[in-house]
């Protein structure tokens, strides 16, 4: 075993760990020793924000906006809706465009506009107006003024923000007139529409508290059901895995279950392919031949080519048209389908192929799927074990050990289970069919399933320490086994990233922009944020 | 609640110079002031010139803060409006109504797509593929049913209830069954028969 030297140079740094302070020591182990400098490990930074942050955080952006450019909260919330709650962009483009054009596109307008003039002489000077919507006339105060100079009666914009509000478009709700395109003051939204109807209200705050999420790239709803409530905030990569605090691991990405080191593309196309029955058809296709009566399929139990269906028609195996009853073994009376069809033979032995290696990766990809679900029943007797341990108990009798350790156990069978869809794409037909030359595609599939074995043995390794009736083991061997599952964690720990590097430098690079996928992250270190 | 007085008020507006405009709103029959009838002139110039189209136009209860429903009764050729049901593709009808607008400028906007048909955003897809892929074709079509649907006089409206008065039905109920088939002899006489 070509590993063993793992196991020996690790060996000494696990003797410190016996001291008490063994917390450092693991993520040491998880971030240091074995991961050389590869610093893409900890790219990515998120946060998750629960309900009562939602209103902080939004608060923080729009504050930005407000000083920045001096404007008040209503405006600000306009420009950032608009600029799906990106303050850099807006810093940007205020830059860029000037305060008119950004202004413009976001349907605000300018103080210093034609709405003090407008105010001054058609609107002030009046008495009595008619509103142009219900075509009555009220005195000037049953009247407001949007920013762009446009007036109604009260009872009118009422009714268009609670209709604007029912239909879901309270985060830009237009004036009245037709094609003026400001966004009306919230604050007037609200003074009107409570009048009426406070629950109203209460929706359009909401409505506009969740634009925080609804209109924000780096931000998106955890996709938990039932919903949790909270939202998923990523600063710079959006394809990364993320766990909610409701315990849902998740790809950003797509927002379905984390899957890497598959691409969001892969995994798509692979849950549909498990999903759909087309390989059960093409197991039809390829083994069974429908009786040429009643076109139930038949499969052939042995035998000779003669073959009779349940219905009691017999008929030829080889070509699948209808007989008569006497044959011997080589034929078939007064029949004869010797002729050789090629293109149709070359489509079966496809299928047949393409049906194999499904089959093959798809056991795979399962059985890994299989042993994590057994092994993490293991958490409960080791979670036992931990809450049975006496604070004074040396390292290996503390369990924490084994506890790191099925964690790192549980990161790698995901791995592992989701390697295998990868290879299928990887070196399928289907998708890089026409980017790799056959050889090319040889080579890199040895370079990747020789990781692969390795990282299996090692997993498989660790998971049968872990797999131990702890409490039937002397003091020597549990100090023991501590010893190996320490060891072989880190080795696992390391293998993972090093089928994620081989995946993102030497087999997906040329097409990394359509198949980006997630960087590895220990188990521990995803518990860390 | 739908807005009584602004209805009545926009009936009376519209109406004051349907001569000029060329639309005229009334009533659809009864007093429910939520089930109306628009009609607008064919434009000059199109192969709708001469015919008078009639519209059924719903208000919803929210109306005028929300879009009234309108759809062409008389059969039309036109890339935006369905040669099966008369349903018509018109932005101001949908998302880009606005309570400051009315039925009147709502029909006079309809008036509009007539004469500037908008192919590239059809209702009818196959109206519009002649429209743009043979249009002598289109125009044609269009014109002969404007003809057939949209010239009904009033004189063989006349002819008509006569002929059936005469195979002895009541001269109300000719009238109405008439109505309700817009002026089709044929539909009005079955109809009769079955009731």
């Amino acid at each position: 075993m070509d590993d063993d030297d793992y196991y020996y140079s690790q060996s000494s740094d696990d003797e410190d760990a016996g001291d008490d302070d063994d917390d450092d020591c693991y993520d040491d182990l998880f971030d240091d020793p074995l991961c050389d400098e590869d610093s893409s490990t900890n790219s990515y930074e998120y946060t998750v924000i629960e309900e009562k942050s939602l209103l902080t955080l939004q608060m923080e952006a729009l504050q930005k906006v407000i000083e920045f450019l001096s404007l008040s909260e209503s405006s600000a919330r306009i420009l950032l809706i608009h600029n799906r709650w990106d303050v850099t962009k807006i810093l940007e483009l205020f830059d860029r465009k000037g305060k008119e054009q950004l202004f413009l596109e976001a349907g605000l307008v300018l103080d210093d506009n034609n709405y003090n003039n407008n105010n001054d002489s058609s609107f002030s000077a009046l008495s009595q107006i008619t509103c142009n919507v219900c075509f009555d006339d009220f005195s000037k105060d049953e009247f407001s003024v949007m920013s762009c100079g446009h007036y109604y009666c009260n009872n009118c914009w009422t009714e268009h923000f609670i209709v604007k509000i029912n239909n879901g478009a309270s985060r830009r709700i237009s004036c009245i007139t037709p094609k003026c395109n400001a966004i009306c003051d919230e604050a007037i939204v609200r003074k009107l529409v409570a009048k009426k109807s406070p629950d109203v209200v209460c929706r359009f705050d909401r409505f506009l508290l969740e634009s925080y999420v609804e209109d924000n790239n780096k931000v998106k709803w955890c996709p938990s059901t039932p919903h949790c409530g909270n939202a998923i905030c990523v600063e710079d990569d959006p394809c990364c895995e993320v766990e909610c605090s409701c315990g849902l691991t998740f790809c950003f990405n797509c927002l379905l279950e984390a899957h890497s080191p598959c691409s969001c593309k892969m995994w798509e196309l692979w849950s549909q392919k498990c999903k759909d029955e087309s390989e059960n058809i093409n197991w039809i296709m390829v083994n069974t031949k429908p009786c040429p009566k009643c076109r139930k399929n038949v499969v052939k139990n042995g035998g000779c080519n003669h073959v009779r269906c349940i219905c009691g028609q017999c008929f030829c195996w080889l070509c699948g048209n209808a007989t008569g009853t006497a044959h011997t073994y080589d034929t078939i009376d007064s029949h004869s389908c010797g002729r050789y069809d090629d293109a149709k033979s070359k489509h079966i032995e496809r299928a047949k192929r393409d049906l194999y290696r499904y089959t093959h990766y798809h056991n795979r990809y399962e059985s890994h799927a299989k042993s994590l679900k057994e092994e993490i029943n293991l958490y409960e007797t080791i979670e036992g074990l931990i809450n049975d341990s006496k604070s004074e108990d040396t390292h290996f009798k503390s369990f924490r050990w084994a506890l790191d350790g099925l964690n790192q156990l549980k990161r790698a069978r995901e791995v592992l289970s989701y390697s295998y869809p990868f290879a299928f794409y990887m070196f399928g037909r289907e998708l890089f069919i026409d980017d790799m030359r056959p050889e090319e595609s040889a080579m890199k599939k040895n370079l990747f399933e020789d990781q692969q074995q390795q990282l299996e043995c090692q997993v498989e390794n660790l998971s049968m320490h872990l797999g131990k009736s702890f409490d039937l083991l002397s003091d020597k061997e549990l100090f023991e086994t501590s010893q190996h599952v320490t060891n072989l964690s880190s080795i696992v720990n390391r293998l993972c990233k090093e089928m994620y590097k081989c995946i993102e430098n030497d087999l997906l690079l040329p097409f990394r922009k359509n198949h980006p996928i997630a960087t590895y992250m220990s188990n521990a270190l995803r518990k860390k944020r | 609640m739908l807005d009584v007085s602004r209805v009545q008020k926009e009936l009376a507006e519209c109406n004051k110079d349907k001569a000029i405009s060329g639309v005229s709103i009334n009533l659809h029959g009864g007093d429910d002031l939520s089930h109306l009838e628009g009609t607008i002139s064919g434009p000059v110039g199109t192969p709708y010139e001469g015919g008078t189209f009639r519209i059924d136009v719903r208000l919803p209860s929210g109306y005028p803060f929300e879009p009234p429903k309108m759809q062409f009764v008389t059969k039309v050729w036109h890339p935006n409006i369905s040669s099966q049901n008369g349903a018509i593709c018109l932005d101001i009808l949908k998302d880009q109504w606005s309570p400051a607008l009315t039925l009147k400028t709502a029909l006079l906007s309809l008036q509009a797509l007539l004469s500037a048909p908008e192919p590239d955003d059809p209702q009818d897809a196959v109206v519009a593929q002649q429209y743009l892929q043979n249009h002598p074709t289109f125009v044609a079509t269009a014109q002969y049913w404007t003809e057939a649907f949209a010239k009904r006089t009033s004189v063989g409206i006349e002819e008509k209830v006569q002929k059936l008065v005469e195979m002895g039905f009541p001269e109300a109920l000719v009238k109405s069954t008439l109505d309700s088939v817009n002026g089709d002899e044929n539909m009005a006489l079955e109809k009769l028969c079955s009731s």
